[in-house]
């Protein structure tokens, strides 16, 4: 059975440390534009960490939601794009392929979890910097949209290896950068598709839902998260 | 790498060419054939004494990487076979003063092709190396004869019913 590739993210577990956001850069050669262009909404990050502050000091509390691209089984960006750069691949992956896209932005507008960026400049490093540059992943030119991959070129990798060796794929040691990352174990990844795997039962929780659910995208990423949580009494 | 032009645009021409020269020469198909490597070793040569890809291109059925060979691989044979030919001596040369072949590449994609390119599944799926490198035994230093664009890979990918999805390739 081909393998549908979903994650879990434990909000529970989540601290808010942004290693995945450190460890997803560095992985998938994602480029830095400086504090002046971030500003201006250029800023490049293929996972992010939002933050939400729930009532008033002292009794505030501060909750994270680490949000990347959700791979939606009915994604918007894929319906806009008018060169088929952004498409829907048979392991639920939505890809994103440089060389078709012409920059239209439209799949970055449709998107409703902002988590496709447009490569405004060309990627630049500082010497010595290029030479910690991932050689397995594409640098993105000017004028061509990027978006998380679930880091398909560890999936790509993963199989080879399991091929060569003439086994299955095994439950968990197959990892996107950010959720082997995480100190917290928040991050889950696995094949939706294989109901004993960790991704599979976890996505089943009572505790899970899904980011912007109502608008009929079918996101493959569930966020758990304790219902109805409130603080413990002071007393 | 090309930095932005004064008006602060990025300095590309097309998402695949940087430049209107580069597209120009990329239609025309210039690029040299030969590439100068640092010993003129002779495929010919070899493979006439019945040696075969995988004895220096030792990483072929492994993963992404073919492999260049290391002035240690050509010792293997050379500490004993042909040791008085000037060629083997610089070579045993090079060994012993720590350095190595600075081989340059023949085959290649340009970074604006985003190819991932694999050999290893390419080889289990029975795929001779001389598809796509052209038959060795009348080759001596390597050259470029089969034009590796994107027709001549979907064309064989159509043929085997391997996957022709972008993303097997681009990424």
């Amino acid at each position: 059975m081909a393998h549908r590739w979903g994650m879990v993210v434990d909000l529970d577990r989540c601290t808010g440390c942004e290693a995945c956001v450190t460890a997803c850069h560095a992985e998938n050669n994602i480029p830095t534009v400086g504090a002046a262009e971030a500003a201006r909404g250029r800023a490049m990050h293929w996972i992010r960490v939002e933050r939400y502050w729930e009532g008033e000091f002292p009794e505030a509390r501060l909750t994270f939601r680490p949000v990347l691209c959700q791979q939606c089984d009915n994604a918007p960006c894929e319906a806009v794009c008018p060169t088929y750069a952004s498409h829907q691949t048979d392991e639920g992956l939505n890809a994103q392929v440089y060389n078709r896209c012409i920059g239209t932005r439209y799949c970055a507008n449709a998107c409703m979890y902002n988590v496709r960026f447009f490569n405004f400049f060309h990627p630049q490093w500082e010497k010595p910097l290029q030479l910690q540059l991932n050689p397995d992943v594409s640098l993105r030119e000017a004028g061509v949209m990027e978006k998380c991959t679930f880091c398909v070129q560890r999936i790509k990798a993963a199989k080879s290896e399991a091929r060569a060796e003439e086994r299955e794929l095994v439950d968990g040691a197959l990892q996107p950068a950010c959720a082997q990352a995480c100190p917290a174990g928040a991050l889950v990844f696995g094949d939706l598709n294989d109901p004993e795997s960790r991704v599979a039962r976890l996505s089943e929780s009572p505790r899970g839902s899904k980011l912007l659910e109502e608008y009929g995208a079918e996101p493959k990423i569930t966020y758990l998260q304790r219902q109805g949580w409130h603080e413990p009494d002071a007393q | 790498m090309a930095q932005p032009s004064r008006w602060g645009t990025p300095s590309v021409f097309t998402t695949a060419h940087r430049s209107a020269g580069e597209a120009f020469r990329a239609f025309f198909d210039m690029r040299p054939d030969e590439v100068d490597q640092p010993v003129a070793f002779s495929h010919q040569l070899h493979l006439e004494k019945e040696l075969v890809c995988t004895d220096c291109h030792e990483g072929v059925e492994r993963g992404p990487v073919a492999g260049l060979p290391s002035v240690n691989t050509c010792l293997i044979c050379h500490s004993q076979i042909a040791t008085d030919r000037p060629i083997i001596q610089e070579i045993t040369a090079m060994q012993e003063k720590g350095v190595d072949l600075a081989w340059r590449r023949v085959y290649g994609y340009t970074r604006e092709a985003h190819v991932r390119f694999e050999h290893a599944p390419h080889i289990r799926a029975g795929v001779d190396c001389s598809t796509c490198h052209g038959d060795m035994k009348q080759q001596t230093v390597a050259r470029r004869v089969v034009e590796m664009d994107m027709a001549f890979c979907v064309n064989c990918h159509k043929a085997k019913q391997a996957s022709n999805d972008c993303l097997t390739c681009h990424f």
